[in-house]
């Protein structure tokens, strides 16, 4: 399914907080004119983002919408004249051996680059790590090992080249790291093209990683490039590896020779409730429900039961289809049924057959941590058991004979044990 | 838009295995052990496992009805301990013996303890223990194979004589319905390949138990002797449907295999020191107790937290540290319970023996009145060495012949032989007799030294009716006919309902006069 670029029609919805970090702040006014690549809204600090305009018009509103989270938020409503007409200042190719390091995190930051692959993490703040020198390791992550999700594949398909100069201009700000390139083995042929443009390059390898969830996990693919195993307290950079998504790369790449701010980034849209699946390069503010009526709608006589903002594995529900997508959305799957109903009339006794131990990527017990959460022993939970290190891939749950809704609990339990932090920290 | 949509916790996708579907392979991982089991032991076999696995799934149901739990006798978790307890049971066990086995693992150990997932023994195993503690006699008498009367094969080994490995892999040599190794093996592997049991479990016992058997078995790592071992007495069985229970074993790999470990070093020490051919059966449920310990001390940590994943994060806390000391705990554990039992054998051996050798005198003494002395005769002795400890002839089952002595008289003349020979074919173990002859090939009379038969049946050997039959007869050798009609002189009546016992006592004494006809005389 090839990427095909999708020019909306309808209002466009950006809300203020996309990423992880302070909400930003509006820059404009109800009645002002925008253009494609404004910057509607500023970052308010280090830890935050800018919020830019995909489309022109004019702004139509500032207020609380509806987004996917299923909450209400502040949000800039933009009247789309349809026209894409651009902003001036970005578009062109510049040389990029004149840049200097500061002009390239500048040029990230500015472009409002957020880590594509799910969290939104500013990605200029994660290029400034303490000890540039200390990075070992760029990783390029191109595992998508999210079932159902394509859109990686498809731009490392077609944009390799890009994405490879993007790595280039990262490696720049890290004097002794390699990049890696990290995709799984189902891929081939984004693996043969990533080799393709990387052959002849200094520093930088493609690495074919076993199919298997989650690969594309931060830490699934430190483990396997650096061979590095790390408490949840601490971050990539500690152990010298910074992890980027390719769609993340490749804005680099955009934002730092073309100038080009993040308004757009491809999506799959999929799921068998979809009539006409494919993948998109999408615009930021744009409707999930438009984006679906464009694309051909629902199968015929397949009613809706729910919706996935990601995959199936970690995506995130949506009570509805009107509801703006965001930077770091990389996929809507639309299912006719829901598994968590069906797992739930099967679900019986924990067995203590050990599956989730088998799978769990961070080496935990989850049969004992549910045990012990479900006990309310949050002790035993956080300190004997290490539950805390849970990065809530599912894996877990997807495995579980007995069909227990162990990520749940983990999720729960966690948020008690911060909660209960914070309280005690606060005194 | 649609605006009712499903909104729950991540991942909205499962995988394919449910409770149910894992139940229904284990149930077909057992079914070519079941198989094998009928053809070979006849429909009786199959009347015992259906009533075995019929009554564990009503007896969940009715719990369920009666406690309002819910449906989950459907889970088939019933069907899968039925079937090991009938599998473990013997194919000519009574209506109520399987009826009551699962009764009591599904209603008292499964859900008096909370269902599924709960219990702290394997139900089927405790169900089968409960059987032999409440119903010894009936739970170890074991079919009859083509209608030869045969102890059990790893009753055999413990009275030392050989015994057919090839039948009791295929599955034909007496025993419990499933006792076909290769059979449990099929089954077993298939489990394992489909990552249902922990290889590290099944394994690590049945690697353990080997050694163990090699190390301190006595016979030293004969092939012949670990493969004997291994083929009986529901080794194969507990290493891969008992041991590997979900419930019942422990959480982390390292656990798995200390637990493996502890169940194979129990299962031969009990071999080799203990007696009863079922306790392989007690080494799993005492390995089961152990579970919340071993599961205590030996928790995996996080990838991030082990020693050997540490490499160049340096960051973490002390890590496997921690690990030895449970498995030092549990080895010895093994090891002082292994010396414990040991050391009362060896300081009661001689008393044993001393009091052995009293019984053996006196009954010498019973069989021979006239005789005030009795002295061993070098020749004599030499013919019972040259016998080897092999059974004796060809005619006489698996008898054995002990010792001879020559019993004199006041004036110094010879007033007879005693004889100590053994059956190994009794109901319930071997059967030792000492057997008194005149010079002149009289039978004088019989005493039992060792005689462990089922009282009021096999037992009633020993009492005058029967044992006085033999007293001044003349034959040289005995025919055993049905109880009230022996008339002729070599016929023997048989103790009414006991005509194993009396088979067994019949082929002992006939051994006696053979030797003595053939060694004593033959040889003077």
């Amino acid at each position: 399914m090839p990427l095909r670029d999708f020019l909306p029609q309808g209002e466009m919805v950006f809300p203020l907080s996309q990423h992880i970090g302070k909400p930003a702040k509006p820059i404009v006014k109800k009645n002002d004119p925008v253009l494609v690549g404004q910057r509607i809204a500023e970052a308010d600090g280090f830890v935050s983002a800018h919020v830019i305009c995909s489309c022109s018009g004019t702004v139509k509103a500032i207020e609380k919408r509806r987004v996917l989270t299923g909450a209400m938020m502040d949000c800039i409503v933009v009247d789309n004249d349809g026209a894409f007409t651009p902003a001036e200042g970005f578009g062109q190719r510049e040389d990029a051996s004149k840049l200097t390091n500061d002009d390239i995190l500048a040029r990230v930051q500015e472009a409002a680059i957020v880590g594509l692959g799910g969290a939104g993490f500013p990605t200029h703040v994660k290029l400034r790590p303490k000890d540039p020198a200390a990075i070992r390791y760029i990783i390029a992550n191109g595992a998508e090992c999210e079932p159902y999700l394509t859109c990686n594949d498809q731009l490392m398909r077609t944009r390799a080249a890009e994405i490879v100069e993007g790595l280039e201009l990262m490696l720049r700000l890290f004097p002794n790291a390699e990049g890696v390139i990290g995709i799984e083995r189902n891929k081939p042929e984004a693996i043969s093209a990533m080799e393709a443009a990387v052959s002849g390059k200094n520093r930088m390898r493609v690495l074919p990683l076993k199919t298997k969830y989650p690969q594309g996990g931060e830490r699934s693919l430190i483990q396997v490039v650096a061979g590095a195993n790390f408490p949840i307290t601490k971050l990539p950079a500690d152990v010298g590896c910074i992890v980027e998504n390719v769609g993340t790369i490749y804005a680099i790449q955009r934002a730092v020779l073309y100038h080009e701010p993040l308004f757009s980034h491809c999506l799959t849209l999929t799921g068998e409730a979809v009539k006409n699946p494919g993948n998109y390069i999408i615009r930021d503010g744009t409707s999930f429900s438009e984006l679906l009526e464009a694309s051909g709608g629902l199968k015929e006589g397949v009613t809706l039961k729910k919706a996935l903002c990601g995959g199936p594995m970690m995506g995130i529900p949506l009570g509805s289809l009107d509801v703006p997508i965001q930077k770091q959305n990389n996929g809507l799957t639309l299912l006719p049924e829901d598994p968590c109903e069906i797992a739930e009339a099967q679900m019986t006794a924990c067995l203590h057959c050990g599956r989730c131990t088998t799978v769990c990527p961070m080496g935990l017990l989850p049969q004992l941590m549910a045990e012990a959460a479900d006990d309310g022993d949050l002790d035993r939970y956080e300190k004997k058991l290490y539950g805390l290190e849970c990065i809530q891939c599912g894996s877990c749950t997807y495995i579980c004979p007995a069909k227990r809704p162990l990520m749940q609990t983990f999720k729960q339990a966690k948020a008690e044990i911060m909660a209960r932090k914070r309280a005690a920290g606060g005194k | 838009m649609n605006t009712a949509l499903n909104i729950s916790s991540s991942p909205h996708t499962r995988d394919k295995w449910s409770t149910a579907f894992i139940m229904r392979v284990v149930t077909l991982s057992l079914l070519p052990a079941s198989l094998v089991g009928v053809i070979v032991y006849g429909w009786n076999a199959l009347l015992v496992l259906a009533l075995s696995v019929a009554s564990a799934v009503a007896s969940e149901f009715l719990f369920d009805k009666l406690t309002h739990k819910g449906d989950t006798w459907k889970d088939g978790s019933a069907v899968v301990t039925g079937l090991m307890l009938g599998l473990c049971l013997s194919p000519s066990a009574p209506w109520y013996i399987p009826v009551l086995g699962s009764m009591f693992a599904i209603l008292v150990v499964k859900c008096c303890f909370g269902g599924l997932g709960k219990n702290f023994v394997n139900p089927a195993l405790a169900g089968r223990c409960f059987l032999l503690i409440s119903f010894g006699k009936v739970m170890s008498a074991y079919q009859i194979v083509d209608g030869v009367s045969m102890a059990t094969p790893i009753a055999a080994l413990k009275g030392g004589s050989a015994v057919n490995i090839t039948q009791m892999f295929l599955g034909t040599a007496n025993g419990v319905i499933g006792s076909s190794i290769l059979a449990l093996l099929v089954g077993g592997l298939a489990l394992w390949a489909l990552d249902i049991i922990h290889g590290q479990i099944c394994f690590s016992v049945l690697i353990s138990f080997t050694a163990a058997m090699g190390l301190f078995g006595g016979q030293g790592f004969d092939v012949k002797f670990l493969l004997a071992h291994l083929c009986g007495g529901g080794v194969v069985m507990g290493a891969f449907f008992m041991a590997t229970d979900y419930v019942t074993s422990p959480v982390s790999r390292l656990g798995q295999t200390v637990y493996g470990v502890l169940i194979g070093l129990l299962g031969a020490v009990f071999r080799i020191k203990g007696g009863a051919p079922d306790s392989f059966s007690y080494s799993v449920i005492i390995a089961n107790l152990f579970v919340p310990m071993i599961d205590t001390y030996i928790l995996s940590k996080p990838f991030a937290y082990r020693r050997l994943a540490r490499g160049k994060w340096d960051g973490s806390g002390p890590l496997l540290k921690r690990v030895p000391r449970p498995v030092i705990v549990l080895t010895s554990i093994a090891l002082i319970a292994g010396v414990a039992l040991s050391g009362v054998y060896a300081l009661t051996k001689g008393t044993i023996e001393e009091q052995h050798r009293a019984a053996q005198a006196a009954s010498y003494k019973v069989v021979l009145p006239s005789a005030e002395s009795f002295e061993v005769d070098a020749a004599l002795d030499q013919a019972v060495a040259d016998l080897n400890g092999q059974v004796y002839g060809s005619d006489f089952g698996r008898s054995y012949i002990n010792e001879v002595f020559i019993g004199r008289d006041a004036a110094g003349e010879i007033a007879g032989y005693a004889i100590s020979a053994t059956s190994a074919d009794g109901f319930d173990g071997n059967i030792t007799l000492a057997v008194g002859v005149s010079p002149d090939g009289t039978l004088n009379g019989i005493s039992f030294t060792e005689l462990n038969e089922t009282p009021g049946m096999g037992m009633r050997a020993d009492e005058p009716e029967f044992k006085e039959q033999f007293n001044g007869r003349t034959a040289t050798r005995f025919k055993l006919i049905k109880a009230g009609s022996a008339i002729a002189e070599d016929e023997i009546d048989s103790v009414s309902g006991a005509s194993i016992t009396s088979s067994a006592v019949v082929n002992a004494v006939n051994a006696a006069l053979d030797f003595f006809h053939t060694t004593v005389k033959g040889g003077n």
